[in-house]
């Protein structure tokens, strides 16, 4: 298929996943504000900017998380960007998408754009965003062909969710020591009903983040993601012609870093945790130009000098 | 087809208060009562009360925008306008057109090769060679290039109009890259969904072949020596007003939408990028203006094209549809020698009308055009999409003043025609039924073998009261063209063949009842064997 | 009398950095003529390239070509061996109502017409104007109109660039010979002679020794239409004869560009020529 379309498909699937992913850390954090009256507001505000990349502010609140990380489109890390930046996408890559997909996706731009969100309750919008990006995603593996494509889309969505998760992680272990913190996280996530199925009743804060980092069954965990990210890799491989070997540099960066997080040591799971999710985005990062260059470059135009 | 009903208030509530305009010929009502061709669609329509036939005409806002159709203007996407009332035309109005479109694609296909080949035209004294030399879109680099099956032409959009009697004539021919045929299977598919009451009464002639003829067309055309051609829809991108069509086209053919920046030239021929490295390409159907395509011939600054592809051509690896340089033949001057040209290449008469025009070269005319002003319209020779028309009547004296200076300097830049009122069909506009002025784009693909004419075609709809430019990117609005069969209403025929009987298995399902009756079963059980052994 | 003639034409550029890919069009491989005859061509172009010849719209033979690989310079070498024979030098003396003749005017619209870069501007267009008037015939004109150009403006080598208008060399008085070319083709075009300009070479010494490779000039002449095609070189004043070889002719500098292309990952470049002619026979 073409680099751009496959380059486009990737980042469909990236910034899908993104939105939804940003409305389960801001909801963990207003929940935080709401469950532990000890947190303080602005502290808890301006490391959450942090984490997520915002660009830094003077004065942090719960109004400019609002505004950083759900509605401003100018903010890159907003839900509102991560949801026209899909569409955008998919727009490039119109007659790629199956037409079903395509029209989930714009009917869900469709709702949010033109400050539309800001106008839904954060609990409703929260929700909204996550059904629509459900919706689309149920689409895309129900009306796309499981080709090249499809495996781009699928990278661009789990490498995704590697880095957000461990965004939520860290922000986790920022508010570590309150009260219900890791609880918070796992709803966030979705994750707390599997968790409390795994793990029982009683547990710990080593627990909890055992089972965000290393289910091999819940499909938010990093480890399942980064799995599911060195399966389609191995996939597009397998398209391409390769059939031995890892001469894949994105595949053998997502090897490296889940094989460290396999085989750590059980008792040191909560150790440098902070530093350690910071290295898996960083890795994210490496894996993402890694798949640019192998599979998109080239689709640049190229500027030409002289003539008439 | 029965006559249709003389009295319009009895058709609908909605058409209570509908009467053409003076000066036009309205497609709907004349002298007599409604036309024949509307009877039904009326009657039709006349079962659903005024809200409901409003509430239809939202729905199609809105479907056309959930599924991006949609243009740009100003930056800006907005729903294409589609109408509620069809344009209706008879198959024997259709056949007279169809025939006058496909016979204007042949002749401007054998002018142009001829112009770029050995200029039989201008020996003859038939046309002066001076037209053609001095019009930008004349590209001598596509000079003595012949592409594969000589077809230069694979796509032409003729636009119509239909003058004060109902006659059709040719307003302009577009054999560069004419747009809007995405619209023509959109509406269709709009219309059905929105008014099925009225679509599934009449056999409309279908549009959504056009794909499939477009795609063997361009196949035909691929360089010789190619079994199976790569095709691809060259797009200029996203920003283009025309983007969704270029991608609707590429999907229903089944081939890639590809970007300048996708493509590259390699040892003369044409390959795009992809996953798996670089992949050959034999057709381009290329939605990028000439100037913008290869940038080591035209504009270097171009981030359309790509460079190579016109030496590509030449070396007959890779066929450019349309041609690069059609514009000669689509120039609103050369326009004027078209009659002349059917007669000359093809030795027939012109089957459909053309409008007068002067030419303003020639001194008595310009003298003539220059007097009489205020009461013509003037259109530079190479504005296409209703750009610097100047309609005399509607001018203040400063305009006119301006538009004199413009004709002295320049006389090769315009040509002047009689104001055409063209023909008026129903729109709904605020609720309610208006006549609006309206043309006809009909869409030709030439195979090289056939001119195929999509039947129906673009109908375009000047939305302002009383306004005769059409155009969509000043805003127009357009309508559903339905081009009835012979037996253009469907009655209520006996079925001729028996129906085929399908045998129906069940579906299978868990059966909460099964369940039950397991239970009660056992329950029984217990019952029965509660007796002590 | 006629000759024999071999022309070797260097040219090309040196890119400042490594450039990764170029798409050009050469025209350095002389035209036949009735009065020219050429005998062989070869074009050599490092790095490699893919290319493809043909002749172009105005009759030039044209080589294309793309070269695909990273390169910092690109050699073009064109040798060529043409027999030579008498040029017209004097046409038919037609009258100015042969000129004006409507069949005549549309045959050769393209050269009549004035593009920008041949504009003459208004002093010369009078005198042009004034020129045309005092002639019995076109040809007359021709040899006075030629002949105020050159009290005007001095053939200075460098003097101007490629892109240099006829309107700013008639101001600056000085220019080389595609200036003066220009300023000729503006000036009759004006007044209704068609005139082209044509590429090509030319031995600087006009009594050359048998087989003595000379440094030659990439040159430019012009022909105006006396009945038929008659040529006028108007940097040295005289009729080309058997020591010029013609390339191609079009309307203006840029239907003849020797070398032209495009590049693409590098801002500049510097174009060098270098022309060696032979006299073999």
């Amino acid at each position: 298929m073409l680099s751009r379309i496959a380059e486009s498909l990737f980042w469909i699937g990236r910034y899908l996943e993104r939105a939804e992913n940003t409305t389960r850390i801001v909801e963990v954090h207003l929940q935080l504000l709401l469950d532990d009256p000890s947190v303080d507001q602005d502290d808890a505000a301006h490391s959450l900017l942090a984490v997520m990349g915002a660009a830094p502010v003077e004065v942090a609140d719960t109004s400019e998380v609002l505004r950083a990380l759900c509605y401003d489109t100018a903010s890159a890390c907003s839900i509102a960007a991560a949801l026209g930046g899909a569409r955008e996408a998919a727009r490039r890559a119109r007659e790629t998408v199956s037409i079903e997909m395509w029209e989930a996706i714009n009917t869900t731009w469709n709702s949010v754009k033109g400050a539309r969100l800001q106008r839904m309750r954060p609990a409703s919008a929260f929700r909204h965003v996550r059904e629509r990006c459900a919706v689309i995603s149920g689409t895309a593996d129900q009306t796309m062909s499981h080709d090249e494509g499809w495996h781009f889309l699928t990278l661009g969505r789990s490498l995704e969710r590697v880095d957000m998760t461990a965004r939520l992680i860290s922000t986790a272990h920022l508010t570590s020591g309150t009260q219900s913190a890791w609880n918070n996280v796992l709803r966030g996530c979705g994750a707390h009903h599997a968790f409390v199925r795994t793990y029982g009743g009683v547990t710990t804060d080593k627990d909890a983040a055992e089972f965000l980092l290393l289910d091999r069954l819940f499909p938010r965990s990093v480890v399942h993601s980064l799995q599911s990210a060195e399966s389609s890799l191995a996939d597009l491989a397998l398209a391409g012609g390769r059939r031995v070997g890892f001469d894949d540099e994105a595949q053998r960066l997502l090897g490296t870093a889940r094989a460290a997080l396999e085989y750590r040591a059980p008792g040191r799971m909560l150790e440098d945790l902070p530093q350690r999710m910071t290295d898996l985005q960083r890795t994210c990062n490496l894996v993402s130009e890694a798949v640019t260059t192998r599979y998109f470059t080239g689709a640049t135009a190229a500027t030409w000098s002289g003539g008439n | 087809m029965k006559h249709g009903s003389p009295n319009l208030s009895k058709v609908s509530v909605l058409f209570r208060d509908y009467a053409g305009t003076p000066k036009a010929f309205d497609e709907v009502v004349g002298a007599e009562g409604v036309r024949v061709a509307y009877g039904s669609v009326l009657r039709q329509l006349a079962k659903l009360d005024g809200d409901e036939v409003r509430a239809r005409a939202e729905y199609l806002k809105s479907t056309y925008l959930d599924q991006g159709v949609t243009f740009d203007i100003g930056g800006e996407e907005r729903p294409f306008p589609l109408d509620i009332v069809p344009r209706v035309l008879l198959a024997d109005e259709w056949a007279e057109v169809e025939a006058g479109v496909a016979q204007r694609v042949r002749a401007l296909e054998a002018f142009l090769a001829d112009v770029y080949g050995e200029g039989r035209v201008f020996r003859d004294g038939v046309i002066p060679r001076k037209v053609i030399v001095t019009s930008p879109h004349y590209h001598r680099v596509m000079a003595g290039v012949r592409p594969p099956n000589g077809v230069r032409c694979h796509v032409a959009g003729i636009d119509l109009v239909r003058d004060e009697v109902g006659r059709f004539r040719v307003l302009e021919d577009n054999v560069r890259v004419p747009s809007g045929v995405s619209y023509v299977m959109t509406n269709r598919r709009a219309m059905f969904s929105a008014l099925p009451e009225v679509t599934s009464r009449h056999r409309i002639r279908p549009v959504e072949g056009y794909p499939l003829h477009l795609l063997a067309a361009l196949r035909a055309a691929a360089p010789s020596g190619v079994s199976d051609p790569t095709v691809v829809v060259l797009t200029p991108g996203v920003y283009n007003s025309a983007y969704f069509e270029h991608a609707l086209l590429a999907r229903m053919m089944g081939v890639e939408l590809v970007e300048g920046r996708d493509l590259l030239c390699h040892n003369g021929r044409v390959s795009i990028r992809t996953t798996q490295g670089l992949k050959p390409v034999h057709v381009i159907y290329r939605r990028v203006d000439d100037e913008f395509l290869d940038p080591a011939q035209f504009r270097s600054d171009s981030m359309l094209g790509c460079a190579g592809l016109i030496t590509a051509a030449r070396a007959g690896n890779v066929t450019l549809a349309n041609a690069i340089g059609n514009g000669v033949a689509d120039d609103k001057l050369v326009y004027t020698y078209i009659p002349d040209l059917i007669r000359y290449y093809l030795a027939e008469e012109p089957l459909l009308a053309s409008v007068d025009t002067w030419r303003l070269e020639e001194p008595a005319h310009r003298e003539e055009v220059l007097d009489r002003l205020a009461e013509l319209v003037l259109k530079p020779v190479d504005g296409s999409g209703g750009k610097g028309i100047v309609i005399g009547p509607r001018a203040t004296k400063r305009q006119l003043d301006a538009l004199r200076a413009r004709i002295i300097k320049d006389p090769r830049g315009w040509i002047a025609q009689p104001v055409v009122q063209l023909s008026t069909v129903p729109t709904m506009i605020d609720g309610k039924m208006a006549p609006r002025h309206v043309d006809l784009r009909p869409f030709a693909v030439n195979s090289g073998d056939e001119v195929y004419v999509l039947p129906g075609g673009l109908t375009r709809v000047a939305l302002p009261e009383g306004e005769l430019i059409v155009n969509s990117s000043q805003g127009g609005g357009s309508k559903d063209t339905w081009v009835l069969a012979r037996d253009g209403v469907r009655g209520k025929r006996r079925r001729r063949r028996p129906r085929e009987v399908v045998e129906g298995v069940p579906l299978g399902e868990l059966g909460e009842e099964k369940v039950q009756q397991q239970q009660a079963q056992q329950q029984q059980q217990t019952r029965t064997g509660g007796a002590p052994c | 009398m006629g000759r024999q003639l071999r022309i070797v034409h260097r040219t090309g550029y040196r890119y400042h950095g490594l450039i990764s890919a170029s798409h050009n069009e050469a025209r350095m491989t002389p035209r036949a003529t009735r009065e020219q005859y050429v005998l062989a061509t070869r074009l050599e172009i490092t790095p490699v390239a893919w290319s493809h010849s043909f002749i172009d719209y105005w009759g030039t033979p044209v080589t294309a070509f793309e070269i695909a690989e990273p390169h910092g310079r690109l050699d073009v070498v064109a040798t060529s061996t043409v027999d030579v024979g008498d040029r017209l030098s004097v046409g038919s003396g037609i009258s100015w109502d042969d000129l004006r003749d409507p069949r005549l005017c549309d045959q050769q619209v393209e050269y009549l017409g004035i593009t920008e870069h041949v504009d003459p501007g208004g002093e010369l267009r009078r005198i042009a104007q004034d020129a045309a008037k005092k002639a019995n015939r076109p040809v007359d004109a021709v040899q006075t109109i030629i002949r105020r150009i050159l009290d005007r403006v001095e053939y200075v080598p460098g003097s101007t660039e490629v892109s240099t208008r006829a309107t700013a060399v008639w101001e600056a008085r000085a220019g080389v010979c595609q200036d003066l070319v220009h300023l000729g083709l503006g000036a009759l075009r004006s007044v209704g002679i068609p005139t082209r300009y044509v590429s090509g070479y030319v031995m600087p010494n006009a009594d050359p020794v048998v087989g003595q490779p000379t440094t030659g000039e990439s040159h430019a002449w012009l022909q105006f239409w006396d009945g038929a095609w008659v040529g006028l070189d108007p940097t040295n004043n005289t009729a080309p004869g058997d020591t010029h070889v013609e390339v191609g002719v079009g309307r203006d500098y840029f239907d003849v560009t020797p070398l032209k292309g495009v590049y693409s990952g590098s801002q500049s470049s510097d174009l060098f020529v270098e022309v060696e002619m032979t006299v073999l026979a």
